[in-house]
């Protein structure tokens, strides 16, 4: 039997999860539905197919060098920006001088709109007038120009390193407030019993901070995989494939060339893929819960 | 008692004169690819065609270029379709075969508006199967040679040498150096791109697609005209995989690159430069005239339409010699308004009209968009060095697999 409050917290819950049945689900389920139907726009009637679509998708040149690029993608910036966002959360959790405006520095490229932080990007790397070659040059790393995002084995670290640069500082602002609900008087502890900045590091900071971490590694993973604008900006997904992962093809067959079928397969891989980061997510979120119970 | 019957009987009156005025109210798209003003201009002639047809209301929508394609075919997979767009001449044949819109054979042929009043290359990409899915309003050519003089006389260097492939080569490597590129080629993932190779195909003879619709990239001429290129490449700026017709632009203006390669609308940003340029029409082989890529776009209306003889009405309206010249940014389709409009507007307003007489349509297949993807992707790989021959046989294996 409901009783009254169970009856209430159900008419309460049913605007939310209306909207998340019509604005997640659906879409979701449907683009599920599309993928096993023929369809594109100039054959608007859908034709099931069932998984022949999958099997063409599985067994094009695209397919292996899309996954690898994006496995290539995901962990090069989550890597990079986590480490990144971790080592400048430290530098601004020590006190310094001008604390506030060192922060909004930091800040900035994260509140940047990705189409002109790529932009910016886009002019940094360019071969004959961008800054990077200028640097590189003058200093004498180098000795010419280079095409960073016109080179199939430069394009995905030069785009790497420009999503690094525009995603770090949220890593940086998870981890400063972690770092600063650290217990001070555990650190003092280890402090008076003789154990330096590396140890109190190792042993006292990141285990406080482990869920944080984990839970921060997943997120980022999870908006990495889903990043566009970074990436269509700067490459369109080339030369040659070599910076094309799901975000970019899914946009480019579906709205470049109309073949909505393939399109869904895409965003079914796509969706398993993330379903699995989220339900880590959700786990790590958990087990985190049950650990501070039981604490 | 009198007096209050008159004042019904005129608001009754009132009532059904205003009905049977009812406005009827179209809603245009159009894409905007320069910063002309073309909205405002657009503005003026709707307000003469709404002057001219008190009963029709226009309401224009213009879209910047680059969001223009997925707006479009997102109102359409919405079925919130205008009454009248304007689609890109390789956009039609796939909303044809859609049946997103409206075959005009009919209302063309009642208005007396036929193909002689167009660019021939213009009015056959409206055409699809049977019917006419659109008229054309706009076209222009790629790509006109726009090169630096001051570049080419310090290298000694004739610009009707740019016409021919060898001149073309020569003159390449003699302007390159010192910080200066003779060829502004480019590769990126772009339609840019594969117009400008088509048009190094065609002026050699070859074509994309065979008349029976086979792929005809790995046939000698386009192999040719692709091994050309290759070896030309290396007279380009680097980067060329990663870079478009903008960013030799940029070069270009700069006064870093000899010779750019870009339709006649280029031509507004040069006359406003302070380069001392010229242009000469396109590349081919030595004794051959160069065989330009068409480009442009058509009028089309909507199959979802309610109101299809206002739409025919305003289209009609658009494309008359003398409205035309003054709603476009590219060349108007007109060619009577076309040649009116180059000669007020354009420098070599004959060599552009040649150009576009001679200039060859893209494919006109419903899958051309997956057949231009397979293109840039060969483009590319030609650009990268690979073996032509090879990456042309790959390339129409993935062709003729869409069929």
């Amino acid at each position: 039997m409901i009783n009254q409050d169970q009856r209430l917290l159900l008419v309460f819950l049913i605007p939310a999860m209306l909207l998340t049945g019509m604005f997640m689900y659906y879409p979701m389920i449907g683009t599920l539905i599309e993928s096993f139907y023929q369809t594109s726009f100039i054959s608007p009637a859908p034709k099931f197919v069932g998984f022949e679509v999958y099997e063409k998708v599985w067994q094009s040149r695209d397919f292996s060098e899309i996954v690898w690029n994006s496995i290539f993608w995901t962990i090069g910036v989550v890597l990079l920006q986590n480490i990144l966002g971790f080592l400048t959360a430290l530098l601004l959790n020590q006190g310094l001088p001008a604390q506030g405006l060192l922060r909004a520095i930091i800040l900035l490229p994260w509140v940047l709109p990705g189409v002109v932080a790529a932009i910016l990007w886009r002019f940094m790397y360019d071969p004959q007038l961008g800054l990077i070659n200028s640097i590189m040059i003058r200093t004498g790393l180098m000795e010419s120009n280079a095409a960073w995002l016109a080179d199939s084995s430069t394009a995905m670290t030069a785009v790497i390193i420009a999503a690094v640069w525009k995603g770090f500082p949220f890593s940086t602002l998870i981890f400063l407030a972690a770092l600063q609900n650290v217990d001070r008087e555990q650190v003092e502890a280890a402090t008076i019993d003789g154990a330096g900045p590396v140890r109190r590091l190792f042993d006292v900071t990141l285990p406080a901070i482990r869920d944080v971490i984990l839970v921060n590694i997943v997120l980022t993973t999870i908006l990495t995989f889903n990043y566009f604008d970074m990436v269509w900006v700067l490459t369109r997904g080339g030369p040659q494939n070599s910076t094309h992962i799901f975000p970019t093809k899914i946009f480019e067959t579906g709205f470049g060339q109309f073949r909505f079928g393939e399109a869904a397969v895409y965003g079914v891989f796509s969706i398993i893929v993330l379903a699995v980061l989220v339900a880590l997510y959700v786990i790590i979120q958990q087990s985190s819960q049950n650990r501070r119970r039981t604490a | 008692m009198i007096i209050n019957r008159l004042m019904a009987t005129t608001a009754v009156c009132c009532l059904l004169a205003g009905a049977a005025q009812a406005e009827v109210t179209l809603q245009f798209w159009d894409n905007q690819q320069t910063e002309s003003g073309l909205s405002q201009f657009q503005q003026e002639a709707v307000d003469r065609f709404q002057a001219e047809n008190p009963d029709i209301k226009v309401e224009v929508t213009t879209i910047p270029y680059p969001e223009y394609q997925q707006r479009l075919l997102t109102a359409v997979q919405g079925g919130n379709a205008p009454d009248i767009a304007t689609l890109d001449q390789i956009w039609v044949a796939a909303f044809a075969e859609a049946g997103a819109v409206a075959d005009l054979s009919e209302h063309a042929a009642k208005s007396g508006l036929s193909r002689d009043q167009f660019f021939a290359g213009a009015w056959d990409s409206a055409a699809y199967g049977d019917g006419l899915y659109g008229i054309p309003f706009n076209v222009d050519v790629w790509q006109f040679s726009f090169y630096n003089q001051d570049l080419l006389d310090a290298a000694g260097v004739d610009p009707q040498s740019l016409t021919t492939f060898a001149g073309l080569r020569s003159a390449a490597e003699a302007m390159t150096g010192d910080g200066k590129f003779g060829v502004g080629l480019f590769g990126h993932k772009g339609e840019d791109t594969v117009v400008v190779v088509n048009s190094f195909i065609f002026s050699n003879g070859g074509e994309v697609l065979a008349a029976d619709g086979s792929c005809a990239l790995n046939q000698a001429p386009a192999v040719e005209a692709m091994t050309y290129l290759q070896d030309l490449a290396q007279f380009a700026p680097e980067g060329i995989l990663n870079a478009s017709s903008g960013d030799m632009r940029e070069l270009f203006l700069n006064g870093s690159l000899a010779v750019e390669f870009w339709p006649a609308l280029e031509q507004p940003t040069l006359q406003n430069s302070d380069l001392n340029w010229g242009f000469v029409n396109g590349t081919a082989p030595e004794g051959k005239t160069a065989v330009g890529t068409f480009g442009g776009w058509n009028l089309a209306v909507f199959d979802s339409s309610e109101h299809q003889e206002a739409a025919w009405k305003f289209i009609e309206f658009m494309v008359r010699e003398d409205v035309n010249g003054d709603v476009v940014d590219l060349i108007p389709a007109n060619k009577a308004a076309a040649t009116a409009f180059l000669a007020e507007n354009r420098q070599g307003p004959d060599e552009i009209m040649a150009h576009l007489d001679n200039a060859a349509p893209r494919p006109l297949s419903a899958r051309y968009l997956e057949v231009a993807d397979i293109q840039m992707r060969l483009y590319q790989d030609v650009f990268s060095g690979a073996e032509v021959q090879a990456a042309a046989d790959a390339a129409c294996g993935d062709i003729d697999a869409l069929n």
